[in-house]
Parts: C-alpha cells; structure tokens; sequence
C-alpha cells in the first residue's frame, strides 16, 4: 500500500472512525454541577421533566409563602387579636428565604447570565431563532414570577430582577430579521445597567451562602 | 452590527486565568463558562477513545468533576485545555482497564453515525478493517493515533496531555502506523488493482 493511499484512508478514519453524536451538554453541565457545587440534584434521563416539575413547585410555592408573608406584614395590631399577632409577625419575619428559594434563584440567574452572554454571538450566526426567543419568553415569565415571591425582598435583587425584567422583554421581541437598531438597543441598556456584571455578583452571593 | 457584537463580546469576555479565579471563589457561572468552552473536545476525545456515548458522557462529566476539585492545583505551567485533557485520557484509561469489556464491546447501532455525506470513497470494507485495526492497537499506541490522525492533537500537546517526550509520541505513531498498515496488507492488492 502506498504512503498516499494509507494517508487517504487515515483521513478518511478522521471523518468516519467513532465520530461522536452530539450529547445534551445542558443535562451533563447539571450533573457535573450537581456533583461539583451541590446543586439539586437531577437524573440526565428525565432531566428536563423533572426541572420543569421543580421550578414550577418551586416558584407556586414561593409565590404563596411571598403572598402570605406580604398579608402578614400589613396587618395592623388593630385588625388581628393582640395575642395572635405578635409571635406570628415576629416568626414570620425570622424566617430566612426559603432554600428552594437560594436554588431557583441560583439556577435562573445562570441561565440568564448564559442566555444574555450568547445573544450577540447567536444574533450574529442568525441562531435567535423562535426556540431561543422561546428561552427568553420563558426567563421573562421566571423574571416576573421571582418578583412577585420572597426572593425579590432584597432591594439588591429586586433592581437587578427589574433590570432584567427589561432586558428581556427587550429579547423576546427581537424580531426574525435581527434587528440592528433593537440589539444595540438591548446592548447599550445591559452596559447602562451594568447587568452582567451584576448577575455574575448576584450569582457569586448566592453561591457563597 | 459586527462591531457591536465583537465590542459587547469584549467587554464582557474574561479571560481563562480570571475564570479560574472566579471559579475557585465559587462562582458558578464561571464554571459554567469553562465547561462550555472545553466539554466539546473533552467529549469528542472521550467519545473517540471509548466509541460509546454513554461512556463518554459520563467520562466527561468525571473529567469536569475531577478538574473543579483539582482546579486549585492547576498552575498554569500549560493550557487548561491540555490539562483537562490529561484528566480526560487518565479517567478513560482507568476505566478501560477496570471493565475489559469494552475492548471487546460492539458499537452500538445507535452510536454509528451515517457515513454518506463523509465518505471519502474508501471502500468500505476497508474502512471497516482499519477502525478494527485501531481498536485492537495496544493502548498506549490507539491513544496516540486518536489524538494525532482523528483528533488532529500535534506531538506537543499529546506528549503534554501523556506526560511523555515529543519523540517517544512520533515513536509511537509511526509504531501505530505500521501496525495498521499490516493489518491492512492483505486488502491492499485489491484496492490498488
């Protein structure tokens, strides 16, 4: 066999010998997480059923402790029995921000964070596309929801989630056409705002505690 | 708008030596980013060492674990991405030699990409002859070709990734080589007819 010939099929063997089937990087990411940083732990076959479960549990119950918490504190002594209110006002304000609280929170400013970092990059390969402007319909919906639960106590998060809030809508109505003027739109309001920066601390935060 | 994106991309792209920093300080985000920018080619080479999805992922998800608890240790003496691919190649090596089956294993029917569009025009019988002769070449000898003839690694990097000289790793491929092209000897009067 002649050097060119067995070259050829060593080429050929680059193209063809074991080539790798595109995995769900997304589902790996999570169990490396999972395993490196303690997050909740999820399992790669049913990962994305279970996320959706975990969330949606996870923000109507935050909603309803955020809601509870909000009626509580703007009850006066004068509507609730003097006895009553005292020691429920005070348990209540004692109460930390739930963990499941720290994790959602955690994970939706990770997405966030990887979902802003990419618009330029997909907008430039024309990849902002219906499925990724679906991505940002979704964090846009989790933006709002985490506004309205216990998560959005810190004056700190709040504005960053209202940032957020306005970026995204900003996303979600990027049209097909990719829009010079709307992205330098959505650009000049996360330099104004200093957004990823502040995701990166807000992230850093909740890591750290 | 190119320069638009490349100035927002700048300004907010950090480099390697900061992210490790980041990550060591528990920023998850970080960590994110590096497994983004490596978990392909760990995959790619952890695929292409195993020839079995399963394997791969979940030797890539040990060479990310392993690297993020180790990550303290990582001094910068050579690029991140050979270091995570040292750990890549030890975890795979480890585990190979751990269940032997898988030198014997079949690939799975689902793991087999579609040739058409990449085919050469190499018969594919001997096509089929030489992935076997690859995956039957000692370890040491298939690690070196997979690198260097698949994953397109030069001799530096695969010498840095297995901790051996630069001439013992164009030793080694010319060994893997000739290994090939006598299993492949006996097909090579056919095709040249």
């Amino acid at each position: 066999m002649t050097d060119d010939r067995f070259d050829e099929l060593m080429r050929d063997a680059a193209q063809t010998y074991r080539k790798p089937p595109q995995p769900d990087f997304e589902a790996m990411w999570n169990a490396v997480a999972s395993e490196s940083f303690g997050v909740a732990n999820m399992t790669r076959r049913s990962f994305r059923f279970s996320r959706g479960i975990g969330i949606a549990a996870t923000l109507v119950l935050g909603i309803g402790i955020g809601r509870a918490t909000v009626t509580l504190k703007g009850a006066t002594p004068k509507e609730v029995p003097v006895v009553a209110v005292a020691p429920a006002t005070a348990r209540i304000d004692s109460l930390p921000e739930p963990a499941p609280y720290s994790t959602e929170t955690s994970q939706y400013l990770g997405q966030t964070a990887a979902l802003l970092i990419a618009l330029p990059s997909e907008v430039k390969a024309g990849r902002a596309n219906g499925q990724f402007l679906g991505r940002a319909g979704e964090l846009l919906t989790r933006t709002r929801l985490l506004l309205d639960s216990p998560a959005a106590n810190d004056p700190t998060m709040r504005n960053l989630l209202e940032d957020l809030e306005v970026v995204l809508a900003q996303v979600v109505h990027l049209d097909n056409n990719q829009n010079r003027t709307e992205l330098d739109l959505i650009n000049r309001a996360l330099e104004q705002r200093d957004v990823i920066p502040r995701l990166r601390t807000a992230a850093a935060d909740i890591s750290a505690n | 708008m190119a320069n638009t994106v490349v100035a927002f991309q700048s300004a907010y792209r950090v480099s390697e030596p900061d992210l490790i920093a980041r990550v060591l300080a528990g920023d998850r985000i970080a960590a994110r980013e590096l497994y983004d920018a490596h978990s392909p080619r760990v995959y790619r080479l952890a695929f292409r060492l195993t020839g079995d999805a399963d394997l791969a992922r979940e030797f890539t998800q040990d060479t990310f674990v392993r690297a993020f608890a180790q990550l303290a240790r990582f001094r910068g003496d050579s690029a991140l991405s050979t270091w995570l691919h040292r750990i890549t190649v030890t975890v795979v090596a480890n585990a190979m030699r751990k269940v032997k089956r898988f030198r014997e294993r079949e690939t799975d029917l689902e793991d087999v990409h579609p040739l058409g569009s990449d085919s050469m025009g190499v018969d594919p019988v001997l096509r089929e002859r030489l992935h076997r002769a690859i995956d039957q070449l000692p370890e040491i000898y298939r690690t070196t070709v997979i690198m260097h003839d698949i994953e397109g690694y030069t001799h530096t990097e695969i010498a840095e990734v297995l901790g051996v000289a630069e001439g013992t790793c164009k030793s080694r491929l010319s060994q893997a080589r000739a290994q090939l092209r006598t299993a492949l000897a006996d097909l090579a009067p056919e095709l040249e007819s």
